[in-house]
Order: C-alpha cells, then sequence, then structure tokens
C-alpha cells in the first residue's frame, strides 16, 4: 500500500528512463564531430598540389634544359620563384585561378650550422591562423662560382620548405 | 512480505531499471547508425579521386607493351588501366598520345572510364579534365559536377612526339655522287634502339617508338630534284630489321598504325603510293605498327623510301639517324598542365 506522498517509483523510473535515453539521443543526433578523417582531406589535398609543384619546377622542360627550381635558388630570386610557383599552383582546367598563398624558405649547411633563408616572405594574408600545409624538396646546387649569399659556391643539397595556405 | 507501510515492491525498482536498461541497449547499439551521417561520403569520393588522379599521373596504364592507346577500338576490351605517364619511372610526365586516346568519348564510354580508371563498387559520377597553361590541350569528359564532390588536382607536363625535320639544310649530306648511275634512289631513315632505349636518358626525355609515334617529315623536297624534274615518284615506303625486310601487313591507309601524306595532300596514301612528290614527305609511325616489328632493345629498324623513275628525278640518298643528336631530331619541350578530377 502506497503511504500519503502518492509517489509512483515504476511509473517515474519509467519516465526518469525515457527522458535520460531522450536526452542522449538528442546529444548524439544534434552533435556534429569533425574527425580527424575530414581535417586531413584538404591538407591532403594541398600537400599533393605543392609537392607536384615543386617537383615539376625541378624538372626541366627539355633534356638539359633550365631546371626553374635550382636556378631560382640559385638566385635566391624570391620574385621568380613566388612567381613560378603560383603560376603553377594557382592553375586550373576552367581558367579561373585559385587562392592559394605560399611563403618558402631554405634550409642549408653553413660549416656546423644548419642556417635557414626566408627566400619568400609571407604575405599580408598570413595572420598565422591560417591551416596551412608543409612541403618540402630536397636540391642539389653544383659548384658555382657566381652564386652570392647566403649558400655560398660548394656543391651542397639544401632543402626547400614551402608552406602553402588558402586565403 | 511487507516490511514497512511505504507500499513499495522491490520488484518495482526491478522493473524501471531493466527497462531502462534494455532501452539503453538499444540506443547504443544505434549509435552506429546515428553517426553514420559523420561517416562523411565526401571522405569517400575524395579519396576516389586522389586514387584516380594517381592512376591518370603516375601510372602508364596497362598494357604497356604494346601501350594501351595503342588499341583498336576492336580490342578496346583488353585495356585494364587508362594510366596517362610516359613511364612508372617519370610520374606527372604525361604522354600525348595517351591523352587524345583517354579524352576520346568516341573510343571510350562511360562505364569504361569507371572500370579502367576510377575503379570501385559503386557508379561514381565523374568530371576528369586537363588543360596546359599554353591552352593547346583542353580536354574534358563526364558530367557538371554538383556539390559535395570529391575533388583532387595534380600538376603535370606533357610530352610530346619528336620529330625528324630533313630539310634543304641536309641537302649536301643526302645527294647522290654524281658518278652514280643507279636509276633507284633510296633513303633511309634509321632507328637503332640501341641508342634510343638509353637508360641514362630520363624517360621524360627519351625516344621510344614502342611506346609513341616517330614523325619523319621530308621538306624543301625540290631541292633534293634531279635537274629541271617537278617531281620524283615514291614507290614505296619499306621496313627492314637490320638485314631482312619486314612484311607490313597494311596495304591501305590506317590511321591506327601510320599516316603517310604527300605535298600536303589531306589524302593519306598506303605504303606503296606510286605517286609523284614535289615538295614534302610526312610519314608517323605509330607504336601499333612498331610493336608488330618485334623489336628488341638492340634492334635496328631502318624506314626506307624507295624511289624509281627513269631517268631518275631526284638525288637523295643516304641514311639519317632516328637519335639524340637535336640537328637529326627535335624534341619538343614538355609542357607544363593542369589535372582535375572530380568524383561523387
Amino acid at each position: 500500500m502506497v503511504n500519503d506522498s502518492g509517489q509512483l517509483y515504476t511509473m517515474e523510473g519509467i519516465a526518469a528512463g525515457l527522458v535520460m535515453l531522450l536526452t542522449a539521443y538528442l546529444i548524439l543526433s544534434t552533435t556534429s564531430i569533425y574527425t580527424p578523417g575530414d581535417t586531413h582531406i584538404p591538407d591532403m589535398q594541398l600537400e599533393q598540389l605543392g609537392s607536384d609543384v615543386l617537383a615539376m619546377m625541378d624538372t626541366p622542360d627539355s633534356d638539359g634544359g633550365e631546371n626553374h627550381l635550382v636556378n631560382l635558388i640559385n638566385r635566391s630570386d624570391r620574385d621568380g620563384f613566388n612567381s613560378t610557383f603560383l603560376k603553377y599552383c594557382n592553375a586550373r582546367t576552367n581558367g579561373d585561378p585559385d587562392t592559394i598563398h605560399m611563403s618558402a624558405s631554405v634550409a642549408y649547411r653553413d660549416g656546423d650550422r644548419i642556417e635557414e633563408h626566408q627566400l619568400v616572405k609571407p604575405d599580408e594574408t598570413w595572420t598565422g591562423r591560417e591551416s596551412a600545409v608543409r612541403v618540402t624538396r630536397w636540391v642539389q646546387l653544383d659548384q658555382q662560382s657566381t652564386r652570392g649569399d647566403p649558400y655560398g659556391s660548394r656543391a651542397q643539397a639544401v632543402l626547400v620548405e614551402v608552406l602553402l595556405w588558402r586565403a | 512480505m511487507l516490511r514497512n507501510d511505504e507500499g513499495l515492491f522491490s520488484i518495482d525498482f526491478l522493473v524501471g531499471f531493466t527497462i531502462f536498461m534494455v532501452a539503453l541497449i538499444a540506443v547504443a547499439s544505434m549509435v552506429p547508425g546515428l553517426l553514420a551521417g559523420l561517416q562523411s561520403s565526401g571522405i569517400d569520393y575524395d579519396a576516389v579521386a586522389y586514387r584516380t588522379g594517381v592512376i591518370l599521373a603516375e601510372d602508364p596504364g596497362w598494357p604497356v607493351d604494346p601501350p594501351w592507346e595503342a588499341y583498336d577500338v576492336n580490342h578496346s576490351g583488353e585495356i585494364e588501366r587508362t594510366g596517362l605517364a610516359v613511364s612508372k619511372d617519370a610520374p606527372n610526365i604525361l604522354l600525348s598520345t595517351k591523352i587524345e586516346k583517354f579524352f576520346d568519348t568516341s573510343f571510350f564510354d562511360p562505364e569504361d572510364y569507371r572500370s579502367k580508371a576510377i575503379f570501385g563498387d559503386i557508379t561514381y559520377s565523374y568530371n576528369i579534365t586537363l588543360r596546359s597553361l599554353d591552352g593547346r590541350y583542353n580536354h574534358a569528359v563526364g558530367q557538371e559536377t554538383p556539390e559535395g564532390y570529391g575533388y583532387i588536382r595534380r600538376v603535370v607536363k606533357i610530352k610530346e612526339p619528336s620529330v625528324a625535320v630533313i630539310n634543304g639544310s641536309f641537302k649536301d649530306r643526302y645527294t647522290i655522287s654524281p658518278d652514280d648511275n643507279s636509276t633507284t634512289r633510296t633513303f633511309i631513315v634509321r632507328f637503332d634502339f640501341n641508342r634510343l632505349i638509353n637508360l641514362s636518358i630520363d624517360p621524360a626525355y627519351r625516344i621510344d617508338p614502342r611506346t609513341e609515334p616517330v614523325n619523319i617529315t621530308i621538306t624543301d623536297f625540290e631541292k633534293f630534284l634531279n635537274g629541271t624534274a617537278s617531281e620524283a615518284t615514291l614507290k614505296s615506303v619499306t621496313f627492314r630489321r637490320g638485314s631482312s625486310s619486314i612484311p607490313f601487313p597494311y596495304d591501305e591507309d590506317d590511321t591506327d598504325y601510320y599516316t603517310l601524306r604527300i605535298d600536303n595532300n589531306p589524302v593519306l596514301y598506303p605504303p606503296e603510293p606510286g605517286v609523284g612528290v614535289s615538295s614534302n614527305i610526312s610519314l608517323v609511325l605509330k607504336p601499333a605498327a612498331t610493336s608488330l616489328f618485334e623489336l628488341g632493345p638492340t634492334s635496328i629498324l631502318d624506314v626506307e623510301f624507295n624511289f624509281e623513275d627513269k631517268p631518275p628525278d631526284t638525288n637523295i640518298t643516304g641514311i639519317h639517324y632516328y637519335d639524340y643528336n637535336p640537328t637529326n631530331v627535335t624534341r619538343p619541350d614538355l609542357k607544363p598542365a593542369v589535372l582535375e578530377v572530380a568524383i561523387w
């Protein structure tokens, strides 16, 4: 027999259970989870594109012809590197250019130290909060007496690092 | 037995808790279904687009000898993969002849693109485009892209076939000596595979008649004519492997195998044209034909242009080597291009 509080434990248990289940269902069905699997897709696309561009800049158009990548680094030609890289990188088949921006640096050895030379500085679209990707390529520089600073004239392998982002 | 006057059975709690647990288990079993929306199909589309991009940009396709692009429409079912790369050792370097064939929608139907380039159990829709930066190549297959498609973009370079242009500057080199009394005139273009298939040369720049067309163009032919003759009769074009003659099974023009043009005439000629030549000859020998010649890495293939008039109307003779000498053969520069694949 119940007392005068009029409490129905079974019904309240069922009701509480249903409320909890409904809450759990609502939470699970309305929460958008941005999984790591999603985030790496645009990164992968940009990384693939950047790697392709560096590879194609490193491929002369003719047998024994000019290697754009090596020549631009040899001359430390920041404008040439920037325009050549972005020309390839932003090209699309419909003719409308993409909106990718870049900065580039070259890591090289100077005696016992590893130095980094900022070849292309980030432009005004760089805020530090971009989801940027980094692509690299080793480049062999032959001995060249006319090469200017900072790499010196000796033959060496340098690491070109390019940071890419959309803006 | 009642212990107090609350009227509460322990069975009450047991019933309520049991119902709750059953329902919780049911909901838990539904969780994978709830997360199905997070298992974005876009991820799958991106992965398929990436895979298709790799096949097109880094794979030469299959078969490779003879290359798949040499197959005619009757044998298109034997093509397994339509990769566009020159070689597996030259990723992102595409061969122009593969590109032309791949984007030929009269040769491939949509199911061919799915089964030879895209793969997968699902019937994917696609849009594949390629454009060179100079605009010379501008190809597309597939439908308009909707929202939410998978995508990849590849930067590539396009390799075009080499061409040997024999013009008036070669007149002194390829003119018969005055004391030669023979009535036939034979001009030979020689393919020494020992020189051509040189593994020290990057596949991006290699001349390989087994995988790409070779072009022989004789221009300024009037400079090779004899005296006042206005033309000379090209009796036949024959092929020799070393010292033995190769029977060429195509006595009619067949553009899948070769094209022979004379004096810029739009008419294509068979290998025994028997017509007069006054200004130029253009022969394009395609891999489908070269594969019939059973050529190995040390073979020598001679393409002979046989002229016959009495008295001779031309003084052309000699052997022109189709090799890496830039005077003998012109290799076009690689052309930068962009390849885009969209899948949904």
